[in-house]
């Protein structure tokens, strides 16, 4: 596949490629996209979660730097790969050539701004237009944005962070505490650390089970396999759920999503749109959303779909942190944002989060949708206990900023290059 | 910078938490009180500005005492913080570069209210803002010494510029920089640019910088440059973009300091005069420099200033564009000479191909122009083109070998279009008339050969477009006979636009679909990638114009076994083929139309989609979704005839997926219908009670359902215009509604099942019309009386249970006849209701406005027969329960009988359960959603009361216009029972 390898190198020198080869590409991509699922299932052997890049080439390029080369780290995308930067293309179309390259390390779902409508008043489609002269591109583009998947499941990571690179700055926390969280920076060095809170709960789960939880009647989280399976020993530290907005009313179960036919354009509501559109807030239940599409959810909801989801984190991006990533509602949602200096001023650092290995060895379960003959279709053993958050998975947050401003050549768009008017 | 906050002053303390930044990671010094203040550092020198945190905790301990120092470092960061960031807290991070000891540190200053990171909220930014504006003023020195000699609150309008040249740049862009700092400085800067004709001496000066070298005078040069063009006056950058000044102006912004290293090539690329085509020469000279400085204005809004660009400046760059624009656009399109010579290029046979293409191009860019003006003057522009053969040129580009000539001939038909298509269609028809081939001929052809992928797409939504019904003008109905006399004809069209379909199902149509068509027969799916495509863009247009056509889709679809062809699809290897298929299916169901349900189900349709949704189910990929999303539809909406046509042919394979609710719910709504019917509501409610799926979407917002109405709400007005305009006088309204549509009203018996309207085929246009309205309600209004009837007493016999249901329906008019004569009486419901319509957002006025409205209901989309059948229903149910004691045994072969009934049971019954209504409504306890009884057998016991009760109770959960609805009919139910005291008295 040099031809391919080709392409990836000339769109890392951020230089578009040809017309036809993106129409190649895009119909390569698509035979890929069709195969997954609309929650694809990924396994966590070092998973780094991005959130948006806006066409922040030279940042998404930073980021490949601070998180390690793509098929040596398994990237996993949250969408709003496009839009508001001034390289969308070519940061699309490098995405698009290292998912086909490297299909099962690179994971992208749809983000709000994967969509016709969006992209033709935020940029892409001008940016396309400038740069080849027609909208065909941009075209091509949109029909792969169709093919994305809507969200992803991150099975087998670890409860306990993996051993950094980088020297730390902070004392090591005490023997036995546990580290939750733990913050580098661009060059890996620990920033900050934070251990396990010991409330009484975790303590009693953890002593009972010796780190191993109790095995659930529940297959692995978010494959569908719920019900009366018993006996399958559920992800030690519960699955990650990925999208780029968040949740939905109409979406129950993670189940539900995989119903959608989502090859379609965003429509302006239903589970869809609520998936690519939605933002947790401080609020009871659900509120409408002032962006007009999708809805607000409050810590509540996000708690009762964890539990019911055996998930242990929600992972999403679609909102500006200035610190990159924000966790929310007793760290069960956490939005993460991976364009630094967002649109060349916002000032606000990005991050992305790692998560590791589960070396127990339990956390690798294979995908499964061998839900078959179940008589219970997972009614979901809600109402009977209140719902008690997961103990979710180590995170390691890289903290980055914007690569500096000489490595790259002044952000700005193509200008026309013949005029009649 | 955007905003220009009001000075704050050093007095000013802010709470501030300081982070240092120690081998790149920031640690936390402590909370303190952050001012700004000249400090004393030696005897005999001047004082020194320096921002110092106090400690919190220790006020004599120092977090930070920095001195600040010209540079820019210490600006805020260049640039607003755009209010559209998702609704974050924007804030920036502050840097200050310490000019001693701190030189690698930053030190960034943070308010409470964030956390952990450094970002500054928007408090502390006034604060910094403060700071710095008090500071500007004493580093308006030439370097870093600075004096306090200048007086803190130094009057900027008391300021003039010095002299610009070489020697003074310092000077002059520190004073710049203050007085663009306050909304009064910039007015008077505006004025001093203005007076000392700045802009003009910009590019000597650069030239001189250059010579000399001097990178930090063209760094000073290009800052004073970006100040200027930000201050966002109409004036400065109609100066800036003019002949004498624009080389100079993006000369100097050629050496941004930002970017040290880089010198862009801007001078380059605007001098370069052959970019500029003139393909017909424009005689008026403002004009031509009109296009040139907007040229330069988007260059600059582009490329220049894309980077630093904030909202105001970028709306007035927008604006100054916009009315230049206007002004050429006038100037062309009035311009005859001109639009002839360009024109005639294109008949002149001896012109060079190249000249042919720049005028497509030249009217490709006006269009694109013109996508911004207002309506009136678009149009006035396309009418003037197409007068002047704007169609011949779109027919030239079309055919042309050039694909940038196919996509700029594109764009320009696709702009039109997108315009008004109208205008388009009438030129079509025109076109017609004079017996030329009809341009949508030519779309066609070029859609199915057409090599560029952007055109085909484009092509299509154009084909689309152009054959869509419009809906119907004003204008049109004065040529036509009113409705009421062509009551078959629900969907009234344009005649020109009938004239055009027509044109298209005899001569183009079967030209279109070749590529679909010529499947037939084949046994193995072998396509070129290029021929695949066509396909994707066919099924979008046979499913607008199944959406669209009614009768005449219908037909096509049927004699060319369309569905079949798509279903050939599936047996292909690529996946996003048989997406193609099954999408058109799922179009078909979502018609929601008896025809087309039987055609699915007669073809053996659904069959191969099991058999790819069984292939697919291991491997969770987007063709299983697809599939499960098109069964779940098929359940949800209850398609009886499709549910039992899959259950009783592919049973087996429906209990392999059995594991899933959907199919083991559509295997159960099967077996408790035991297959009794052809009628897809029959059964509705019996399963409104007891079916899983029932009550599961019960429980779900209603914006899934909204949206699948959405799909047939063009249908939807025009239905209801037609009822508003037939059936007003008709109490039973749609019920009949296919007997209407004949012309034979509310003579027929009312007992006639809906769905067997006769074969005519407009007959069944428009009774699976009303079907569909029916089955949209979720609340199937007429044909609830039909599903209760197989649920008869066995007292009496068969033959007691059929005049048991035969006599449901003659009170059903009664009563309404009734209700409308004693409406006055229901004062407490009446109140009740009317309150509840106040709240409710009356959406579509629909037929039998008169009775709705009586009956407080507001027209809430649903279709006409609603409100008025309802109580039949009800009444009906409660005649068999009341006489029904013992259990019921199902008799779905009641037949229509004799209507010698008496009328006074159902009307006690009925009063019955208006009293039941009425305390649950009256008592004023909110009404809960019923416990759902399920089995079938209990079930028939208390029709009376469940029915009522679940049906309130459900409903109310939902969201309002739902629950208005039950209340109606309960209303409804009440009235009856009042007016019979005798019944009141039983």
């Amino acid at each position: 596949m040099s031809d391919l390898d080709r392409a990836i190198a000339q769109l890392r020198a951020c230089r578009p490629i040809p017309e036809s080869d993106v129409r190649e590409l895009c119909h390569k991509a698509r035979e890929i996209l069709i195969e997954e699922g609309n929650v694809v299932t990924v396994n966590a052997p070092v998973t780094v979660i991005c959130g948006d890049i806006h066409g922040q080439f030279h940042d998404l390029m930073e980021l490949f730097r601070v998180g390690g080369d793509p098929p040596d780290t398994n990237y996993l995308f949250m969408g709003d790969f496009v839009d508001r930067g001034f390289y969308s293309l070519e940061t699309f179309l490098l995405l698009l050539c290292l998912k086909v390259r490297y299909p099962d390390r690179m994971t992208l779902i749809r983000g709000n701004h994967e969509s016709r409508q969006i992209t033709t008043v935020y940029g892409f489609y001008d940016e396309c237009y400038r740069k080849y002269g027609s909208a065909n591109v941009w075209r091509y583009c949109c029909d792969v944005f169709d093919y994305l998947a809507l969200g992803a499941i991150v099975l087998g990571a670890s409860n306990t962070i993996s051993p950094s690179a980088g020297e730390s700055s902070i004392p090591t926390t005490p023997e036995g505490d546990e580290v939750e969280i733990e913050v580098c920076n661009a060059q890996g060095e620990v920033m900050s650390r934070f251990p396990r809170p010991n409330n009484g709960t975790n303590n009693d789960l953890q002593s009972r089970t010796n780190g191993i939880p109790p095995p659930s009647n529940t297959g692995p989280p978010g494959s569908g396999a719920s019900g009366s399976s018993r006996g399958t020993v559920g992800n030690p530290a519960g699955a990650v759920l990925c999208v780029h907005g968040g949740l939905s009313p109409l979406i129950d179960k993670v189940d539900k999503i995989r119903l959608l036919d989502r090859k379609q354009e965003v429509p302006h509501e239903g589970a869809m749109c609520d998936l690519l559109w939605s933002d947790p807030d401080e609020i009871d239940g659900w509120g409408l959303s002032p962006r007009g599409a999708g809805f607000l959810f409050g810590a509540d909801i996000v708690k009762v779909f964890n539990h019911r989801n055996d998930l242990s984190l929600i992972a999403r991006a679609h909102q500006l942190v200035m610190e990159g990533f924000k966790e929310m509602f007793d760290a069960s949602i956490v939005t993460v944002w991976s364009a630094p200096n967002y649109c060349y001023r916002c000032g606000n650092v990005a991050a992305l989060l790692e998560l590791s290995e589960d070396d127990s060895g339990l956390g690798v379960l294979a995908r499964s949708n061998g839900d078959v003959n179940r008589s219970d279709g997972g009614g979901g053993g809600l109402g009977d206990s209140e719902p008690q958050p997961m103990k979710g998975p180590a995170r390691r947050y890289r903290v980055f900023q914007a690569a500096p401003q000489d490595s790259r050549g002044m952000p700005a768009k193509k200008p026309v290059a013949d005029y009649f008017l | 910078m955007m905003a220009h906050p009001v000075p704050h002053h050093t007095t000013d303390k802010k709470r501030v938490k300081v982070y240092e930044l120690r081998n790149n990671d920031w640690f936390d010094r402590g909370t303190g009180f952050c001012t700004a203040q000249f400090v004393p550092v030696q005897e005999n020198q001047p004082k020194e500005p320096r921002v110092i945190v106090e400690s919190e905790d220790q006020p004599d301990r120092l977090l930070l005492e920095t001195k600040i120092v010209k540079d820019d470092g210490f600006q805020k960061q260049q640039g607003a913080y755009p209010d559209c960031m998702d609704r974050e807290q924007c804030g920036y991070g502050l840097e200050l570069p310490g000019s001693r000891g701190l030189r690698h540190d930053m030190v960034g200053l943070i308010s409470e209210n964030s956390y952990r990171m450094r970002p500054l909220t928007t408090m502390s930014r006034k604060f910094i803002d403060g700071v710095q504006q008090t500071f500007h003023n004493v580093l308006g020195g030439a370097d870093d010494s600075l004096s306090d000699d200048l007086p803190m609150d130094m009057s900027t309008s008391t300021f003039t510029l010095p002299p610009a040249d070489l020697a003074n740049l310092p000077d002059l862009e520190n004073a710049m920089r203050q007085m663009s700092n306050t909304a009064n400085g910039r007015e008077v800067l505006v004025k001093s640019i203005m007076d000392h004709e700045i802009l003009p001496t910009l590019g000597n000066l650069v030239e001189m910088a250059e010579d000399l070298e001097s990178l930090d005078d063209l760094f000073r040069l290009c800052n004073m440059t970006k100040t200027m063009l930000l201050l966002n006056d109409t004036a400065i950058i109609d100066q800036a973009v003019s002949d004498e000044c624009v080389l100079g102006v993006v000369g100097a912004l050629e050496y941004d300091p930002d970017f040290p290293k880089h010198k862009a090539n801007h001078r380059q690329w605007l001098s370069n005069q052959t970019r500029f085509k003139e393909v017909v020469k424009i005689e008026d000279d403002n004009i031509r420099r009109k296009i040139q400085q907007t040229f330069r204005l988007l260059y600059l809004k582009d490329v220049v200033l894309a980077r630093i660009l904030d909202d105001p400046t970028f709306s007035v760059l927008n604006s100054l564009i916009f009315f230049n624009q206007v002004d050429i656009i006038n100037h062309i399109q009035t311009n005859g000479g001109f639009l002839n010579d360009l024109f005639s290029i294109f008949a002149d046979p001896s012109a060079h191909h190249l000249r042919k293409k720049q005028a497509v191009t030249f009217l490709h860019d006006c269009c694109a122009i013109a996508k911004n003006l207002q309506p009136p003057a678009r149009q006035n522009l396309y009418s003037n083109f197409l007068g002047h053969g704007l169609i011949r040129v779109i027919n030239f580009g079309l055919c042309d070998h050039d694909v940038t000539v196919r996509v700029h001939a594109t764009d320009i038909l696709v702009a039109m279009i997108d315009h008004d298509p109208q205008m388009v269609r009438h030129t079509i028809y025109r076109q017609l008339q004079e017996r030329q081939r009809p341009l949508t001929d030519a779309i066609i052809d070029l859609l199915l050969v057409e090599v560029d992928l952007g055109v085909k797409s484009q092509m299509q939504d154009a084909l689309r477009i152009l054959l869509d019904v419009p809906p119907i003008m004003p204008p049109d109905a004065r040529e036509y006979p009113p409705n009421q006399q062509r009551p078959r004809q629900l969907q009234t069209t344009d005649p020109q636009q009938e004239l055009l379909i027509q044109h298209f199902y005899e001569t183009s149509a079967a030209r279109l679909f070749k590529p679909l068509l010529e499947l037939e027969g084949q046994t193995e799916l072998k396509f070129q990638p290029m021929q695949e495509y066509i396909f994707g863009y066919l099924n979008d247009i046979l499913c607008s114009f199944i959406r669209q056509h009614q009768y005449r889709a219908k037909y096509f679809l049927i004699t060319h076994n369309l569905a079949q062809r798509f279903i050939q699809l599936l047996s292909c290897k690529q996946k996003h083929l048989q997406l193609v298929a099954i999408r058109f299916i799922k179009q078909l169901v979502l018609m929601s139309d008896e025809f087309y349900m039987k055609h699915i189900a007669e073809k053996q349709i659904l069959g191969p989609i099991l058999d790819v949704l069984l292939r697919a189910i291991t491997r969770d990929n987007l063709l299983c979704s697809a599939c499960l999303d098109l069964f779940v539809l098929i359940n949800k909406e209850n398609v009886k005839e499709l549910i039992k046509h899959l259950v009783e042919n592919y049973r087996e394979k429906i209990m392999a997926l059995s594991h899933m609710d959907t199919f083991r719910e559509m295997v159960s709504r099967y077996d408790q219908t035991e297959g009794y019917t052809t009628n897809p509501e029959y059964f509705m409610d019996e399963d409104e009670e007891t079916g899983p799926t029932a009550a599961q979407s019960e429980r779900r917002p209603t914006r899934p359902a909204a949206g699948l109405m959405e799909e047939q709400l063009t249908v939807d007005q025009a239905q209801e215009e037609y009822w508003n305009s037939v059936s007003d006088e008709e109490d039973e309204g749609p019920q009949n509604g296919p007997h209407c549509t004949n012309g034979t009203t509310a003579t027929l018996p009312l007992l006639k099942p809906l769905v067997e309207y006769g074969s005519d085929e407009e007959d069944g246009v428009a009774g699976d019309e009303a079907a569909a309205e029916e089955k949209k309600d979720g609340e199937p209004s007429s044909t609830k009386e039909n599903g209760k009837r197989p649920v008869t007493p066995t007292k009496g016999g068969p033959a007691a249970a059929a005049a048991a249901a035969v006599v449901v329906t003659p009170p059903e008019r009664i009563s309404e006849k009734r209700r409308r004569e004693e409406d006055e009486d229901d004062d407490a419901f009446d109140k009740l209701l009317h309150s509840k319509r106040r709240g409710s957002n009356a959406s579509a006025a629909s037929a039998s406005a008169d009775i709705r409205k009586k009956m407080g209901i507001s027209g809430d989309g649903d279709s006409a027969a609603d409100g008025v059948v309802t109580p039949a229903a009800v009444v009906g149910s409660a005649n068999s329960a009341e006489e029904d004691d013992t259990s019921p045994t199902a008799a779905p072969d009641a037949a229509p009988a004799a209507t010698t009934s008496s009328l006074s049971t159902p009307k006690k019954i009925a009063f019955n359960i208006s009293a039941k209504v009425k305390s649950m409504l009256g008592g004023g306890k909110p009404l809960e959603p019923e416990p759902e009884t399920t089995t079938s057998a209990e079930k028939d016991k208390e029709t009376t009361t469940t029915d009522v009760t679940t049906a309130i109770g459900k409903e109310n959960v939902r969201i309002g216009d739902r629950g208005e609805e039950t209340t109606t009919k309960s209303a409804a139910v009440v009235e009856e029972g009042d007016d019979d005291p005798d019944a009141m008295k039983d």
